[in-house]
This record gives structure tokens, sequence and C-alpha cells, in this order.
């Protein structure tokens, strides 16, 4: 009988082509907005996640906080310090330095670029990938000798030497107020996606280098923030207590007196701030669903009347009211429900081929899509019910009496 | 779902509809019809009695306003009498609510009316099916019935037609095929040759004729004298009451050359 119902549902449906999809469309845009938004949320959402893991998510800033007023000298760190919490949390740091950016001109030939530089520990490629293709990276004998090497990417080789293999050339800069020449000696390349480009933003006429962090950081140094990385995810918000505390402590401070960064709470703030913008929009996308829903009981009216005298055969051959009922919603239900399939489509299509024009990999839910056409047959049946009842309980001598 | 849809055919029966309780198929006690227009209450039937024994061949005749289709509405379970009782095969069907009263319809009375009104954009085969989905047979049997059912009207090659592609003969033989899908003990045919032509018309009552032989109890309802003359039994109708009920000698079938004589014939009785 589902079967009978569904089949005959079909055939009045495809018996007036160009109204059905009329009266389908309302619900076609609102599943498609709905669909499409939600769609876009939950690429956003992907594409954070994937910046703050490209940045690593176990990395964690800890600095006296800006609201504290009587900021005092021992509020600062010190290289000593940062040995010091190097050796206490050792087992879950995996690594630590004094998170030091300095910028400057560097000079090569003619040639003059503006370089960003990062100050890091030879053991920074273990917590961050870097994607070598020339030369070596910094290691452990640059960090503790001091020596005036630098690792930079091919854009940046580039800019500077106009060739990306520039490992072993050398270029002369100024770091605070001393001028030295560099030699490069490694030659990474560094892949974004066009949406970690523009967060991150595209490095294409400057330059930017790692050098090592003892030659931007001095053992009597005032240093503000110290940069880590944590072993373990799950385990990293009671590490970071840990070592909130245990510097409070060695300043005399309290734990809320300084703030603690983490790429995991930030990645989190943006997930819960795209979860719910995406759920308010699509919420709003959804009341286009009632303006559809209301689109297909006005037709559903309109086909029960025009259907009277069918529905009098029907009755007159053993149809019950039920009977009757049941194959209105159905086709109601039937009507909403292709609406949903075809906006699913459409905004599925339209992401996709955004996505496909920006270069990013989209994200739709398959949950998102079942609950997109479970709702617009929920929609089919709730705004049938008045039609469906109303050709149920037609009296069968006047409905066959109808022309 | 399906436990919802297809319940009542897992649901027992009623006996009203099992079991065949009378030899007298319908029986009309003190049946009144009242139609209140509010203004005025119009009479529509008054005080009818009247039995039709199974096996039957009936005309109800009558000039228009008579009560003839009251009444054609009134045994085919559409309409429900004001007052008095209506036994259906031994059951009163006058209280019925309008489910159980569909029940009946479903298995106990087969229709024929005079537009046919066979449901469109559906083939001759899923409407003669229609009767027995809404019975809850299953598919298989369904349409091997409709095939045997379209075969003995003789629309066996017709089976896929659609409504539209048959002339009124043709539609009216699939609905008297779709009247016989359950197997129902009586046949209501209202004005069935009203809309045809005469050869049309005189072939459909000799398939009457025949299914009456073959043990159906037929009701025709009409005011042509000519297609009345097929019958057994002649009941006419005037303001609501019974004006005279008499056996009639069945006319012998004949062929196409017989219509002239008959139109002549109804010229002679109306006056």
């Amino acid at each position: 009988m589902l079967i009978e119902n569904m089949l005959m549902a079909f055939s009045s449906i495809r018996a007036n082509k160009m109204r059905s999809f009329l009266t389908m469309l309302g619900i076609i845009i609102g599943i498609g907005s709905v669909i499409s938004i939600v769609s876009v949320g939950d690429t956003m959402k992907g594409l954070f996640e994937e910046l703050y893991r490209n940045i690593g998510i176990t990395q964690a800033y800890i600095a006296i906080g800006y609201w504290v007023d009587d900021w005092r000298e021992s509020d600062y760190f010190s290289l000593e310090e940062m040995e010091r919490i190097k050796e206490i949390f050792g087992d879950e740091i995996t690594y630590i330095d004094t998170d030091a950016q300095t910028s400057a001109d560097a000079y090569c030939a003619r040639t003059t670029v503006q370089f960003n530089y990062t100050g890091i520990d030879y053991n920074y490629q273990e917590v961050q990938p870097i994607n070598l293709i020339y030369g070596r990276f910094l290691n452990e004998g640059d960090v503790l000798g001091r020596r005036k090497n630098v690792v930079m990417d091919t854009v940046s080789a580039m800019n500077l030497f106009g060739v990306e293999n520039a490992v072993g050339k050398t270029f002369r800069t100024t770091i605070y107020g001393t001028t030295d020449d560099y030699t490069v000696v490694g030659i990474y390349r560094k892949e974004m996606n066009p949406f970690q480009a523009m967060m991150m933003g595209a490095n294409t006429e400057g330059g930017e280098a790692f050098l090592p962090y003892t030659i931007l950081s001095w053992p009597n140094d005032f240093i503000y923030d110290l940069r880590f990385f944590c072993r373990d995810e799950e385990t990293m918000d009671e590490l970071c207590a840990n070592i909130k505390s245990y510097v409070a402590r060695s300043k005399d401070r309290q734990p809320e007196d300084f703030q603690m960064v983490t790429a995991k709470e930030q990645m989190g703030q943006w997930n819960s701030m795209l979860g719910g913008l995406s759920m308010a929009v699509g919420g709003i996308a959804a009341i286009s669903l009632l303006v559809g829903g209301i689109g297909i009981m006005n037709i559903m009216l309109v086909s029960v009347t025009e259907r009277t005298r069918e529905i009098g055969i029907r009755k007159s051959l053993g149809a019950k009211t039920r009977d009757i009922m049941v194959q209105f919603l159905t086709e109601s239900a039937i009507l909403s429900a292709c609406g949903g399939i075809l906006g699913i489509l459409l905004g599925g299509g339209l992401v996709t081929a955004g996505g496909m024009l920006m270069g990013v990999q989209t994200v739709i839910r398959p949950e998102v899509v079942v609950l997109a056409v479970g709702f617009s047959a929920v929609v089919g049946v709730f705004f049938g019910l008045y039609p469906a009842s109303k050709a149920a309980k037609k009296d069968p001598i006047e409905a066959l009496r109808y022309e | 779902m399906k436990s919802i849809l297809g319940g009542l055919g897992r649901k027992k029966l009623p006996d009203y509809i099992t079991d065949n309780i009378s030899e007298d198929l319908i029986r009309l006690e003190d049946l009144v019809k009242v139609y209140d227009t509010g203004a005025l209450k119009v009479l529509g039937l008054k005080r009818i009695n009247l039995t039709i024994h199974r096996g039957e061949f009936v005309a109800i005749m009558g000039q228009s306003g008579s009560g003839k289709s009251t009444l054609m509405n009134i045994l085919g379970c559409l309409d429900r009498p004001s007052m008095g009782h209506y036994y259906l095969d031994g059951v009163d069907v006058a209280a019925m609510d309008s489910d159980e009263l569909s029940l009946i319809r479903n298995r106990k009375i087969g229709f024929v009316f005079q537009s046919f009104n066979l449901i469109s954009r559906t083939s001759a085969l899923k409407n003669v099916e229609l009767p027995m989905t809404y019975a809850r047979k299953n598919k298989k049997l369904r349409e091997e019935r409709a095939r045997q059912l379209l075969a003995r009207v003789g629309l066996g090659k017709r089976a896929e037609h659609m409504p539209n592609e048959l002339s009124g003969g043709q539609r009216q033989r699939v609905a008297i095929a779709r009247a016989l899908a359950n197997e129902p003990p009586l046949l209501l045919a209202d004005e069935p040759t009203g809309n045809l032509d005469t050869a049309a018309s005189v072939e459909i009552m000799e398939l009457f004729s025949q299914l009456h032989k073959e043990g159906t109890t037929v009701v025709v309802v009409t005011h042509e004298e000519e297609i009345a003359a097929f019958t057994e039994r002649i009941i006419r109708f005037r303001d609501g009451e019974v004006l005279s009920d008499s056996p009639n000698v069945p006319r012998e079938p004949r062929g196409r050359d017989s219509a002239p004589d008959a139109e002549e014939g109804i010229e002679l009785r109306d006056t």
C-alpha cells in the first residue's frame, strides 16, 4: 500500500511537472541555503583546525597578564628561568623558546629586502614540520655557538638572491644595532592553501628567516613571554595550569596574574564562534522552509479540489478516510522530500563549486544531509495534513457529482 | 510505517463481511430519507419497503426527482437513511460509520456509473486493481485477477491502455471489471448506458445479463425502458414511493439492428 501510494504520488507529480517544480522551489531554496550555510561553517571550522594544526595545536605562550598594574622586573623571564622550566617540565614539553622576533633590512649586492627573523631552538623542526629542500636545518652547534646561520623559504630566497637554492650565499643585516654577514644554510618550501595564505599572510615581497634564538635573546635580557609546545594535546590544559602556577610561585605572584594563550584554546573559540554563527544563519535560512511548506500546502489544496471526483471514485471503491489521508500525505511528503533532495544537490553543488574555485576542500556532513531531507519530508507531512484531511473528509456523493 | 498502513490487512475482518447471512440480499424496512435544506425539509424517500433476493436482475426506474438516485445512494452505502433499516446481506448498515460503510462498499458492492468514473492517467489494469488494493490484496494476486477480469469483459489486450485511449463502451467494460474485482454479491449500476450509443448500450446490458446468469445480483437504475427490458423485475418510483413492482420477461439479446425498434418502444410506453 505504501509503495502504491508512492507510485501514485510520483505519477501525479509527473503529471504537473511545472507546477510541482515551482511548488518545490521554496523547499529547494530553503534546503539549499541551509545546506550551503552549514557546509560553509563546517568548511571554515575544518580550515581553522588545519591552520592550527599547522602552527601546532599544542603551542602555548605564557606572559605576565596585561591586566596587571604593578609590573615588576621579575615579571619578565630570563634565559635561566627558561632552562629551569625546561628541566622541570622537560618530559611534557617538547620544545621551548623565547618567542623572539625582529625585523630588519637584508642586503645582498644591490638588493634590499625587509626580513622578519624568528629565533628558534635547533629542535624546532620536531614540533613544526618544515619542508626542507636544500641544505640543512639549524643544529645544536648553531644555537650554542650563536652562529650567524639562517634557514629561509624559497620565496624569500628568490626575493633576496634571485634563486631558490641560495645555500651557502651570504647577506648583510643589522640586528639589535649590530651589522653582520649571515649565511644561508637551508632552504624550505612553504605550502599553504589560499585560506592559510589569507589568514597568515602570504609572503610575496619580503623575506622570512629562522635563526638561532641565542642571537636574539641574551642572558640578561628581559624576556616578555615564553613559547612552548606540549607533548600531548589531551593533557596540555593540566600541564599549562601547572606551568602557570610554577611560574607564579617563582615570581611571588598569583597564577591568575599570568596569561596563557594556547592554540588549542583559540581553535576552540573559533570553532564555537563559527558553529554559533552558522547555526544562527542556518536557522534564518530554515525560515524559508516554512514559506516553502506553505507553498506546498497551497498547491495541495488546489490539487485536492481538482481531484475531488477522483476522491469520490476511490471512496466508492472502498477507500477509507485513512487511505485518502495517507495518499495525499504521501504526495505532499514526496513533493517536499524531492525538493529537499534537489536542494541538497543545489547547496552541495554551490559549495563544492565555490570550494574548487578557492582551492579549498569543502565539508558536507552526511548527518546534515539526512537531517535536511528528513526535515523537508516532515515539513511536507505537516503542511500536507490540512489538505489531506480536507480530502479525506469529502462526502463521497458530493465528490462523485463534482465536475 | 508499514504496520500502520497495512495493519488492516492482517486484522480479522468483521463477521458481517465474512459471513453470507441472508438469502435476502437487500431488505429495506420503512426506509425514510429526509433532506434538510435548512428552510424546509424535503422527503426524498417515504417509508420504502423492498426486498431483493440473491441472484435477481432488477431495474429501478423513475423520472428525475422520483427518488431513484436517493435510493441508489443508500443502496450503494454512499448515504445513510434518515429512518428505517437497510439490511444488506442480513446486516443493518443504516447506523454504520463512514469507514464501516467503506468496508461494506469495498467487499459487498460493485459500482458501475453513468460517466464510467475511471481514474484518469491510470491504466485499465490499475483501475481494476484498485478495489483489491483497498482490500489489501497482494500485488501478484491483484494483477492476476485484474487481467482475468479484463479478459472476461473482452479487454484482455487493452490492459495497459489509459482510459482516454478507450472508447465509451470499452471504458464501461473496464468499470464493470473493476466492479467485479472483490467478487461482491451486489452489482449496482447507475444509468450505466447513459453516455453510450445504442450498440454499446446493448453490449453492456448483455454483459450484465450474462453476469446475472452466472449468479451475480444486478440492480440497474435507469430511466430508459429499453434498458429495463433486459431485466427480470422492474421497480418503478415516483415522488419517493414505489409505484409498481412487477416481474419482467427479459428481452432476448438480439443483434445491433434491434436498436431502432427499441426506440419506438420507448416512445410508445412514455405516452
